[in-house]
């Protein structure tokens, strides 16, 4: 009985608001009182789908912060944690079949190399498939196609490092430049968000994102009622649609309310750290100020806001 | 009939009701937060559908905290931690995860005894492996950190066993481990501090209230220099890979095939 009244207001939710969403328009162009109105609209649809009470926040950027993360390679063991608790905590697909599992950090293997004397005329260092001669060529370094799927036994490997990459939140991002419908844009705290209803799954950001962090839902998304996160942002982890693209957006619904991101979190040594790059007491302005730091393809001038560290 | 047939579904009904609950209440998840056999959580509701840990079905390593100051303390005064507001920093006391620790300082080291006052011990400073110690502390046999500069009480209180020790000689609490590795690790001490190395969960603002990792959480002291480690830990199973692209058969796939360009 009771579940039964639930499918049926299911059902009734869901065609309200489809039709409702219909007429929606760009989020970031609607009034605050659209702006509420959309997200109580999908509050009851997603509460009625997940058969649990859903939040949908709207809480906006802060004055006086400017979000920033830093990652200390040299720490990174390649355990993929962070990957893992970011599926936990942004709802995304996570069923069988192929496109069907999504993660948003990759966590990239890097040969350490070795220049033995008997590789001394070894000119093909395997996988990379191009043209080279001599020792020092080896792939020390290097991330090799495919790589980011190791599976051993245990981490970190005796022959490897592990370089973490996610959505770097470009202070000048590519990805908003050719988005044709604007849905894409960056947040006046730094992150780059995207409004999932008016995406129009062209992918033109996913190919203009130089740091491989765009994401497509071609199937339905899987996310199973019990294991979905109920505290969501708009702009953040709220359950998206087939069709739309979806990346890193630094845990919204946790930043704008004081939280660290999951993946800062989880990370068992330590080598993922957040703060406001406006306050100079924060962990990464002391990073900055403190460590040797490097953004990732720098020449490209896309002003990453997340940086590398070694100590 | 029908009638019965009712109050044998309602039975039937009640029965799985009652074994479910049973069964959820028989099968409890135990996961660990950092380090594995030295910081075990159960998972349980903070509200309905609102778990207290995440754990990973993989590994068993919790991967998503509902309450990061769940079963924390306010950490005890640090030196040059004077800009950070009174309750702000926690810490989960390590003492409640050290089975043995309320037995140590009253069972066999109790301070008191022929050898204690003044302590008289041995010169080269080599324990005596004593059985039930070993049995105890299989850690602590071979022990490496330092690599045989170091005994035990270069860091453990001399006759209040169940504290360590400061520079000073005088005792420090077994939940403020960074006071005793501070000693000679200053350099990872003042990032410690300042959130840069180790780990904090909790509020990100530099004022915000965030639960501290301390040191002896993520580092077993025993065997820091354990051989299979890397970068100061030991090595621990990863998380599942990525899902292949379609077609893909394995993550060797461009070097079986090669790379077009
Ligand atoms: S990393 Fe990619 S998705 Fe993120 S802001 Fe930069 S271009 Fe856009
Ligand atoms: S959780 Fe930390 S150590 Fe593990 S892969 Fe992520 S960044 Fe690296």
């Amino acid at each position: 009985m009771g579940a039964a009244a639930l499918m049926t207001m299911s059902d009734d939710a869901k065609a309200a608001t489809e039709w409702a969403e219909h007429f929606q328009g760009n989020y970031r162009l609607m009034t605050p009182e659209e702006k509420a109105e959309a997200r109580t609209r999908l509050e009851r649809r997603y509460s009625a789908e997940y058969g649990k009470k859903v939040t949908v926040d709207g809480t906006e950027a802060q004055p006086g912060v400017l979000m920033g993360y830093a990652l200390n390679v040299r720490k990174c063991i390649g355990c993929r944690r962070c990957v893992k608790a970011c599926v936990e905590e942004n709802n995304q697909s996570r069923g069988k079949n192929p496109g069907e599992r999504i993660e948003w950090i990759q966590v990239l293997r890097m040969e350490r190399g070795e220049f033995a004397t008997d590789k001394m005329n070894h000119g093909y260092p395997e996988g990379l498939g191009i043209q080279v001669g001599g020792n020092a060529y080896t792939p020390a370094g290097q991330v090799l196609e495919g790589q980011y799927r190791y599976e051993p036994e245990a981490v970190p490997e005796k022959d490897a490092t592990y370089m973490p990459i996610a959505c770097m939140q470009c202070e000048k991002p590519p990805c908003v430049k050719v988005c044709p419908v604007r849905t894409t844009y960056r947040e006046a705290d730094g992150p780059v968000v995207i409004d999932y209803n008016w995406c129009i799954g062209c992918r033109m950001c996913m190919s203009a994102c130089p740091y491989w962090a765009r994401r497509i839902n071609l199937t339905n998304p899987v996310l199973p009622k019990e294991e979905m996160n109920p505290v969501t942002h708009y702009l953040g982890n709220r359950p998206r649609m087939r069709g739309v693209v979806e990346k890193c957006h630094w845990c919204l619904q946790r930043t704008r309310k004081g939280r660290y991101p999951a993946c800062v979190e989880v990370c068992p040594v330590g080598a993922r750290k957040f703060g406001n790059l406006l306050d100079p007491e924060s962990e990464v302005s002391l990073i900055l100020a403190r460590k040797n730091v490097f953004r990732l393809k720098a020449e490209l001038n896309t002003f990453p806001k997340f940086f590398y560290f070694y100590d | 009939m029908k009638k019965l047939a009712f109050h044998t579904m309602i039975l039937a009904f009640c029965c799985g009701m009652i074994s479910s609950a049973f069964a959820q209440q028989q099968q409890e998840i135990t996961c660990f937060e950092s380090r594995k056999g030295a910081s075990e959580v159960v998972k349980r509701d903070l509200q309905p559908g609102w778990p207290n840990v995440k754990c990973s079905p993989k590994t068993g390593a919790v991967l998503w905290w509902g309450d990061p100051f769940d079963g924390t303390v306010p950490m005890g005064d640090m030196p040059l931690l004077g800009n950070v507001a009174p309750g702000k920093a926690v810490v989960k006391p390590r003492s409640e995860k050290l089975a043995i620790l309320p037995m140590c300082a009253t069972a066999c080291h109790n301070g008191v005894g022929p050898a204690f006052n003044p302590p008289t011990l041995p010169k080269d400073k080599k324990p005596k492996p004593i059985p039930t110690m070993v049995g105890l502390l299989p850690d602590a046999q071979n022990l490496q950190h330092g690599r045989g500069r170091i005994w035990c009480l270069d860091c453990h209180h001399t006759t209040q066993r169940n504290k360590l020790v400061d520079n000073f000689g005088d005792p420090v609490s077994i939940d403020q481990p960074q006071l005793l590795c501070g000693k000679c690790h200053g350099d990872k001490m003042r990032d410690w501090r300042d959130g840069i190395h180790g780990k904090r969960i909790g509020e990100w603002a530099s004022t915000g209230k965030k639960r501290w990792f301390t040191c002896t959480e993520c580092h077993n002291p025993h065997n820091v220099q354990d051989g299979a480690r890397n970068r100061g830990f030991v090595q621990i199973a990863p998380e599942s890979p990525p899902q292949l692209p379609k077609g893909m058969k394995d993550a060797k796939y461009e070097r079986v095939h090669g790379i077009a360009h």
